[in-house]
């Protein structure tokens, strides 16, 4: 446990870091090796392009997006701290701990997680996932060979189906009603944060 | 009776085959040196006298232990007095044995020699000791002995040595090796030396692994287990183990190897292989029990899985997308898999993406659709009729193919052509091939729902593979009456020789012992063993099977995709996107495919247990083939249909085979008798006799009583009935449960129409509310216009169906239709005899919210009923 020690003194805040997200002094480390090794020019600092050598988000529909989500608006780099926070969005929720209602909902709740997934979609960020914003990724989602006529028609669908208030869009709360039976701890988790 | 006397033969002729077995000289014979080594052991043979006197009732117990104590002696180098051997014969030929390998070099008598010698004092030892019993079940133990000590070349060795025989066998093997050393300065003959060199090397190859000294300590202790434990005696010490000899030319052939004859038929691939000996080696390893049991095990074992699996995927019941609420919403959500990262990979996800979508447009296209029923009904009923013709046509194809190949084993092998001999396998693929794409095009009469269609596909396929397989069966069955048959008479013949060469010997010979015939394995007249054909014949349709398999994906798929692919450049039309095309990838042919080679190795593994291995081979590398083919030449399918949203479909139909191969197998288990001179049951009445024959001989008493209770009908009755009683209740009470979550199902949906229709509902009410509180006031101060109260009925209708409950004026409502929102605003109505007066309108002015705003002209309401046509 030397290496993680030395790591982990190389981080400043750490303590406060690991209070707030909820990692582990080993989930910390790794997460600090991985993220010197995306950093390629050892400014301590991430760059959208540096989350291209991700082939998996370079494959993604929306993988664009997903690197988005780790900048907050107007801003070119994010640091460690920031990067942790939005990892810890997909920390598997804890099964043991019994909930603690006076703490603030913790962030990898099933809410914040929606929450994140939602904001991936909304990209206006007016709270609402409009039906041009659903064929947008629709259109990267899915191959040539459907016609614009079948998207739209499958937007539609999508609409009509998680809309309730008939706004033609579709709301944070409408987005949850409709993934309600969807195992979200086992979709936007990832195992080894456990 | 007979049986017995075969095994008894059998080991005997072991013993005698064994170099090591006959090294009795006669009692003169015995050196000096002999008696001095005998000396020392005395006391372990002792015992073990006094045991073998002590305990005759108990037959087998005595043999254990017997065998166990004399273990030790032949452990301790066997040494005895002279006494000791005057008593019993036999062990001392043992003992011999032991010594004969310790002291090679002392020994110059020839082999021949030694083994005339020993064959006749068997024979008078037997003479002495045929009469009284316990001097027989000695012999009987004796043999037992021989035989495990001649199937590993050496049998208690390695097992236990005390730390004082540890060493002194060290020094011999030392001293052997120095022996191997020096030998060649020896000033002996050649053929002695070359002699001795054998021996020696022998000595301390073997003991040398048994010590843990050299490279064999694990070979050594693999090979004991192996052969000793688990395999008994090697080929070619029992007739079931040797090929006969009116084969042995031929036994090599790579033909005659291909149709699994020759060495294959009398390898440990199949039944005859295994011996009927109730118990081998050291371990007592029950080589028949356990082979009825793993087979029969087997069964149990899938069952269990297939049944848990089934309940774990019920349980899990679907991803949530499944009641069809948020179809779209779920797959655009949550279909993307983020764990991908290699393109191609992610290619398919799209692609896989894009049909799920498609599926779904479908499924909703499918759900509009309105046609000619009657028109339907006639072609679904022509596509199943002609289903089944199809299906008997192949059955009655099959049992034809099986019957001639029955007429053709009687005809010489080697007249027969390549496709005479295999043409059960072949008619069999070929139809396993045709016809599922007749089935296909057929089923498009039909035009079911993609999704039942495709079940209805799966269950046609099914049906033809069974029916094929069954019918293969009762051909089979009848081919095996015919050999019992001639098994029979085999049997028959061999009893009477045997008597017949039992009588000449005792008038030659004037002696009531007889040594069995001593004819060499490979001359033993022996029966047809149907166990072993039967297993060969599955054996056949596995390997055709799987050259099926991989021809038609070499061909039609591999060929073709070249074909499409290179051709393309000077063809008249696009190949790849016009009629051949690249072949599809047909997942559910292929499960279906892997579950009926799996119902084949469930049958046929009892009669083949080397299925298990050739099946474990043909998975792993079908798997690489198929996942090469599929990468390389076959594009996805167009619309992939899941059968079912768990895998429930394909389990249930795994469960199916399962327990239609289970039938035939213990159906033959239970009713057919065993071969009588091959395979681990011969010479018992029924295969099951095994079973008793251990709780009788090796359990406690009690333990038979109980078994003898547990099988009385008496206690078996009831135990059915209960068991049916439960799982009538367990039924019902999972009924009940379905009901309740139907139930709450519905609920669910209703509280959520009313949500959504509360929130619509709120504008309109608002709506009505402002419209009465617009006109109510002045209502009576219009004038009654009947053409303005009439709004276009187009748009009502339109306005209609977008809330239907909205729709209804409160003059509807009056008929006690309306429920809800509307009976507040009712409330406040006057004169509400208006309405009952008279006949409601067909469609009162809609109070939707996006209506044309009322002008104040229009505020009838129901004040003016007569004005309302």
């Amino acid at each position: 446990m030397g290496t993680t020690n030395s790591t982990l003194s190389k981080i400043p805040n750490v303590e406060e870091l690991m209070q707030e997200t909820g990692f582990t002094p080993a989930h910390i480390v790794r997460l600090y090796d991985r993220f010197e090794a995306l950093d390629k020019e050892k400014t301590g600092l991430l760059r959208p392009q540096d989350f291209g050598a991700i082939n998996r988000l370079a494959m993604n529909p929306i993988g664009d997006r997903i690197i988005g989500a780790f900048f907050s608006p107007g801003q070119e780099t994010v640091d460690f701290h920031s990067f942790v926070r939005i990892l810890a969005h997909f920390r598997p929720a804890d099964k043991k701990r019994p909930k603690d209602p006076s703490m603030p909902e913790p962030v990898n709740s099933r809410t914040s997680k929606l929450k994140f997934a939602f904001q991936l979609y909304d990209q206006d960020k007016d709270g609402k996932i409009s039906r041009a914003e659903l064929l947008q990724v629709l259109r990267s989602m899915l191959e040539m060979q459907v016609t614009e006529e079948q998207l739209e028609s499958i937007a539609d669908r999508t609409i009509q189906e998680a809309d309730l208030d008939k706004d033609d869009a579709i709301s944070f709360e409408e987005f949850r009603k409709s993934l309600e039976k969807v195992n979200i701890d086992h979709k936007m988790s990832i195992r080894f944060l456990r | 009776m007979e049986d017995d006397e075969a095994r008894w033969r059998d080991r005997n002729r072991k013993a005698k085959a064994s170099p090591r077995a006959g090294g009795r000289n006669g009692k003169p014979a015995t050196t000096e040196d002999e008696e001095e080594e005998e000396d020392q052991d005395e006391a372990p043979r002792k015992r073990a006298r006094k045991k073998k006197a002590s305990a005759q009732d108990s037959e087998e117990e005595e043999e254990e232990d017997d065998r166990s104590v004399k273990r030790k002696g032949t452990k301790a180098a066997g040494r005895k007095k002279k006494a000791v051997k005057e008593e019993s014969e036999e062990e001392e030929e043992e003992e011999e044995e032991e010594r004969g390998k310790k002291k090679k070099g002392g020994k110059v008598t020839s082999k021949k020699q030694k083994d005339e010698q020993n064959k006749e004092k068997k024979g008078d030892a037997k003479g002495k000791g045929g009469k009284d019993k316990g001097n027989g079940k000695d012999k009987k133990k004796k043999n037992g002995k021989y035989s495990s000590s001649s199937s590993s070349g050496e049998s208690g060795d390695g097992d236990s040595l005390s730390e004082g025989e540890m060493a002194s066998l060290k020094e011999e093997v030392e001293e052997k090796k120095k022996l191997i050393a020096t030998l060649r300065n020896k000033p002996w003959r050649m053929k002695r030396r070359l002699k001795l060199l054998k021996e020696c090397q022998a000595f301390v190859e073997k003991f040398e692994g048994a010590l843990g000294k050299g490279k064999g300590r694990k070979l050594y202790a693999y090979k004991v287990m192996m052969a000793k434990v688990m395999m008994g005696l090697p080929y070619g010490s029992i007739p079931r183990k040797t090929v006969p000899r009116a084969e042995q030319d031929r036994a090599m052939d790579i033909s005659v190897l291909l149709d699994f004859g020759g060495y294959c038929k009398y390898s440990i691939l199949f039944y005859g292989f295994y011996n009927a000996e109730r118990t081998i080696g050291v371990l007592q390893f029950r080589l028949p029990l356990s082979y009825l049991l793993v087979g029969v095990g087997i069964f149990g074992y899938s069952l269990m899985v297939v049944i848990r699996t089934m309940a774990r995927n019920s349980d899990e019941g679907g991803d949530g997308g499944d009641d069809g609420q948020f179809t779209f919403a779920f797959k655009m959500f949550t279909s993307w898999d983020y764990l991908i990262g290699n393109p191609e990979t992610a290619d398919n996800k799209y692609a896989s993406i894009t049909t799920s979508f498609k599926e779904s447009i479908v499924d909703e296209q499918e759900n509009q659709k309105d046609e000619n029923i009657h028109l339907r009904r006639f072609l679904r009923v022509l596509a199943n009729f002609l289903i089944l013709c199809s299906l008997g046509g192949s059955g009655f194809l099959i049992y034809f193919v099986v019957k001639r190949s029955q007429e053709f084993a009687n005809l010489d092998q080697d007249e027969l052509s390549w496709f005479e001999k295999n043409e059960v396998e072949f008619v069999m693929s070929l139809l396993g091939l045709v016809c599922p794409p007749l089935f296909e095009t057929i089923a498009e009469l039909e035009e079911y729902h993609p999704r039942i269609a495709l079940k209805w596909q799966l269950g046609r396929i099914f049906a033809l593979f069974l029916g094929n397989l069954y019918t293969f069966l009762f051909a089979l069955f009848d081919e095996v009456n015919a050999k019992l048959e001639k098994e029979k008479s085999i049997r028959n013949a061999t009893i009477w020789g045997l008597n017949e060469y039992y009588s000449n010997y005792s008038s030659y010979h004037n002696t009531t012992d007889i040594p069995p015939p001593d004819i060499h394995p490979a001359d033993v007249i022996r029966g047809p063993c149907w166990e072993t054909a039967v297993g060969i014949e599955f054996v056949k349709l596995t390997v055709s099977d799987i050259q099926v398999t991989y021809m038609t994906i070499l061909i039609g798929d591999f060929l073709r995709a070249m074909i499409v692919r290179f051709l393309n450049y000077c063809w008249c039309w696009d190949l790849e996107a016009g009629f051949p095309s690249y072949g599809e990838f047909d997942i559910s042919g292929n499960v279906l495919g892997l579950i009926f080679n799996q119902g084949m190795i469930w049958m046929g593994v009892f009669y083949a247990p080397g299925l298990v291995g050739l099946n474990v081979l043909r998975l792993l590398t079908s798997m690489y083939y198929q996942c090469w083919a599929v990468m390389s030449c076959n594009v996805p399918h167009e619309r992939v249909f899941k059968a079912s949203k768990s895998n429930n479909f394909y389990m249930g139909l795994l469960l199916l085979v399962l327990f239609l191969s289970l039938l035939p197998v213990v159906y033959t288990i239970m009713t057919l008798p065993p071969s009588f001179d091959c395979g681990p049951f011969s010479g018992r009445e029924q295969m099951y006799n095994v079973v008793m024959e251990t709780i009788e001989n090796d359990l406690p008493a009690f333990i038979g009583d109980i078994f003898t209770y547990a099988t009385n009908p008496g206690l078996i009755l009831p135990a059915v009935l209960l068991m049916v009683l439960a799982i009538y209740y367990l039924n019902a009470t999972s009924k009940n449960y379905q009901n309740a979550n139907l139930e709450l199902k519905k609920k669910m949906q209703m509280a959520r129409d009313e949500e959504k229709n509360r929130r619509n509902n709120k504008e309109n009410t608002n709506q009505v509310m402002q419209d009465l509180e617009d006109l109510l006031p002045n209502r009576s101060l219009l004038p009654p216009a009947a053409a303005e109260e009439k709004p276009p009925p187009e748009k009502v209708h339109e306005k209609g169906s977008k809330s239907p409950k909205v729709a209804k004026r409160p003059g509807a409502a009056v008929n006690g239709k309306g429920v809800n929102l509307q009976m507040d605003v009712l409330l406040d109505a006057p004169n509400p005899k208006a309405a009952v007066t008279h006949p409601p309108g067909p469609r009162g002015p809609s109070g939707n919210a996006r209506g044309p705003p009322p002008g104040p002209a229009r505020g009838r309401g129901r004040g003016t009923p007569p004005s309302r046509r």
